[in-house]
């Protein structure tokens, strides 16, 4: 992510341009500095020579061959059947065909390298015959290129032309490149969609091509360089279809997009994981680390995620199917796209579980529990490729970008992780790396990964329903125990009553004084003050 | 986006964009999340935030004219996550640090903070300090004035908010994106107008250029 806004300053000197035979033509890097012709010259002498050596050893070894047959077959001559003959006949041709093999594969490289050959890793052998022809194909490009004032409608043209560079170049097999049914569909795509750019679409194809057979002579140099080339490539397009040809800024972000699935499609065989760099070792060692802390639990992570609801664990399966996906992706943003799928699935897992909305607190420490249950192939390489070759605006800025950052973030995690990280004592940790002892599991974390889900939830359900019986069994006892505690207690109850009965019998004594009654003429009508009396006052 | 961290997108200084990418930093617990919720969303606490995630949001803004793209990155406050910090705030044109006031170690996590971006990413990123929760007036335990010195010191500007309150939030970001903007200018300024777009003219030149020596290449063969 070298993205320092001062970029590498591209130093030519005049006379570093022109050719090193000094005819006065500007030579190129792609033909050793030579002018075309120059290099021409140059460069038949050496294949000539080559083709003469190669077509010497050939015969050589065909003479040799026919030496040796005759040579046996003198020995053998006299005892042979006309069964044995047979055979002879057929081993000599099995010979015969040998040596034309030979033949061909030595005559092959002053002609064409085998086009369907898969082991040959495309590229790698920069045959004499192929970089001589890359240069031709490059000529004829620009040959095919009219530049834009005179094309009448350009698209058409540009489509119509390209068409037959195509065709043109079916049959030359040599650019050691293999186009594949996917390649060739991006291809056309890629034009489809230029078309509606018009100009500045053909403008931008033709320095795509440009940019590609560029890197095709760069292959052997370090990939920094390559990564920053195309970095460079990446923010010259882009600043060009802006400032230049004044696209949209949300056309040329479209643009841009499609400008790399065009060139990554390509460029994806020879600078993912190359050679030259130590990313295979990287990966295998994050690989051996994942497995090697198989036995962290979501509690150690404290993962916000309960798996036991079914909707929560069919996301986290989801999420582990689009990280291991990310790998198979050849375009960067396409293994971004699968980073951002399984974010988005571990934040409906969240969210059902906590029924609020995520935060980073929730979301990093189930992203790395994602990473180590998944452990993704080839994830150090993936890392790197995408950071080496993916548009960096998307990188930088955007969702993409940060759920990127936050799995970068989990796999520095995961390669640092220790004793304090899981909240373990030293002792535990060491003594779990060392398989020696695991953590106390779960159920649900009896069995292994691969164990099918159906016969894991079959258990489950068994242990559920054992768990069940027990328990309707406790039920039924003690509702016998209560129905016994009823009885018991009725009894009690009647006896005590009983009890009381007996020692306090009932006398029903004699009524000795009349019910009161409101009615009755004498009730405590002594304390009712008396009748009010009319009184008579005189005059 | 192409200027990267410096935040300004390529075009005429008129139609500019600015994209700015902010950190948020505190320990959990500290109302991180309610605090971007409560500005992207205008939600606190509530049942029905559509949201699926609060740790990475956007926000556009048109400051005096600017438009403004803000996209703010969420971070694990978790101290396990610590040393993760620079892979999260590399390129960012700005930082929040948010404490709780009720809470001590929390304004010690912030200083611990600061300190880290400061040495990675010198002065070029402007940092907000702010005291969350300040409806617990009562439970205070960092001093006002000791936070406010504190931050005057480093170079930082201070915040009070409450996320429940909907208090000190809007202003915060305002004035962080008018800050953010400054920086970007004074970056411009200092690398002058003319390398961006000379720069890029240059760079185009390096595949352009290819094109009429080779044609002349393609003279000399045929001739």
């Amino acid at each position: 992510m070298s993205l320092k806004s001062e970029r590498r300053a591209i130093h030519v000197d005049q006379s570093e341009l022109l050719c090193k035979k000094g005819c006065g033509y500007y030579g190129n890097p792609a033909w050793q500095g030579f002018c075309s012709k120059c290099w021409r010259e140059e460069y038949q002498k050496a294949r000539q020579k080559q083709i003469q050596e190669d077509w010497e050893l050939a015969e050589r070894l065909q003479r040799e061959e026919e030496e040796a047959y005759a040579s046996s077959q003198g020995a053998q001559g006299g005892q042979t059947s006309l069964g044995f003959t047979k055979f002879e006949e057929k081993k000599s041709n099995e010979k015969a065909r040998k040596v034309t093999t030979v033949k061909k594969f030595f005559t092959a490289s002053s002609k064409s390298v085998p086009k369907k050959d898969p082991e040959e890793k495309s590229g790698k052998p920069v045959q004499a015959g192929g970089r001589e022809r890359s240069a031709d194909i490059l000529r004829d490009l620009k040959g095919l290129f009219v530049p834009p004032w005179e094309l009448a409608s350009s698209a058409e043209v540009l489509y119509d032309k390209l068409r037959d560079m195509k065709e043109a170049k079916a049959p030359s097999p040599s650019l050691t490149r293999q186009y594949s049914i996917e390649t060739d569909r991006v291809s056309k795509d890629f034009i489809e969609f230029l078309k509606t750019y018009h100009k500045a679409g053909h403008d931008v194809y033709k320095q795509c091509k440009v940019f590609l057979e560029t890197i095709h002579h760069k292959k052997e140099s370090n990939i920094d360089e390559l990564s920053e080339f195309t970095q460079d490539f990446y923010q010259n397009t882009a600043d060009k279809l802006q400032m230049y040809w004044k696209v949209p800024p949300n056309k040329v972000e479209e643009a841009m997009d499609q400008i790399e699935k065009f060139i990554m499609t390509r460029l994806y065989k020879h600078v993912f994981c190359p050679e030259t760099t130590d990313d295979e070792k990287k990966d295998l060692t994050v690989q051996k680390r994942i497995r090697a802390l198989h036995w962290v639990t979501p509690q150690m992570l404290c993962v916000p995620v309960n798996e036991d609801i079914p909707e929560v664990s069919d996301m986290v399966v989801k999420a582990i199917t689009d990280i291991i996906e990310m790998d198979s992706k050849r375009i960067p943003r396409d293994k971004l796209a699968c980073i951002t799928g399984c974010s988005k699935q571990i934040f409906n897992a969240i969210r059902i579980t906590k029924n609020e909305p995520a935060s980073a607190d929730d979301f990093l420490p189930t992203l790395i529990y994602i990473v180590l249950k998944a452990n993704p192939p080839r994830l150090q390489s993936n890392i790197q490729y995408i950071t080496r070759f993916c548009n960096p605006s998307r990188l930088m800025t955007g969702e993409d970008g940060y759920y990127f950052t936050n799995l970068c973030c989990a796999i520095a995690f995961i390669e640092k992780l220790d004793a304090q990280s899981l909240n373990l004592s030293e002792e535990e940790f060491s003594r779990y790396m060392s398989g020696q002892a695991s953590p106390k599991k779960q159920d649900t974390d009896i069995w292994d990964a691969d164990t099918c889900p159906g016969v894991k939830q079959m258990h489950r359900n068994l242990d559920l329903l054992s768990q069940l019986s027990e328990r309707q069994e406790r039920i039924v006892t003690g509702a016998k125990k209560l129905e016994k505690d009823l009885i018991d207690w009725t009894e009690e109850v009647t006896r005590e009553v009983q009890d009381i009965v007996e020692k306090y019998p009932l006398h029903i004594k004699a009524n000795s004084q009349a019910l009161a009654s409101i009615d009755s003429e004498n009730v405590e009508d002594d304390r009712l003050p008396p009748p009010l009396q009319p009184q008579v006052y005189a005059g | 986006m192409a200027a990267g961290g410096g935040g300004g997108a390529g075009g005429s200084s008129s139609s500019k964009t600015y994209s700015f990418k902010v950190v948020l930093l505190g320990e959990g617990c500290v109302g991180k999340t309610s605090l971007v919720l409560r500005y992207c969303e205008n939600k606190f606490n509530d049942k029905h935030i559509t949201t699926l995630q609060a740790s990475f949001l956007t926000k556009k803004l048109n400051i005096g004219g600017k438009r403004v793209n803000l996209a703010i990155w969420d971070t694990a406050g978790q101290e396990r996550f610590h040393a993760l910090g620079p892979i999260y705030y590399r390129d960012s044109n700005g930082a929040i640090l948010v404490y709780d006031i009720t809470d001590e170690d929390s304004f010690q996590k912030v200083k611990n903070w600061v300190k880290e971006l400061r040495k990675m990413l010198g002065n070029e990123i402007c940092l907000c300090i702010v005291g969350n929760k300040v409806d617990l007036e009562k439970e205070r335990h960092v001093s006002v004035q000791e936070a406010e010195a504190y931050a005057e010191s480093v170079g930082a500007k201070h915040y009070h908010t409450s996320a429940k309150q909907n208090k000190g939030i809007e202003e915060l970001f305002l004035d962080l994106c008018k800050r953010m903007i400054e920086t970007a200018q004074v970056d411009e300024r200092a690398k002058g107008n003319g390398p961006s777009q000379s720069g890029g003219a240059r760079r185009g030149v390096q595949i352009v250029d290819d094109e009429p020596q080779a044609q002349s290449a393609g003279g000399c063969c045929s001739g």
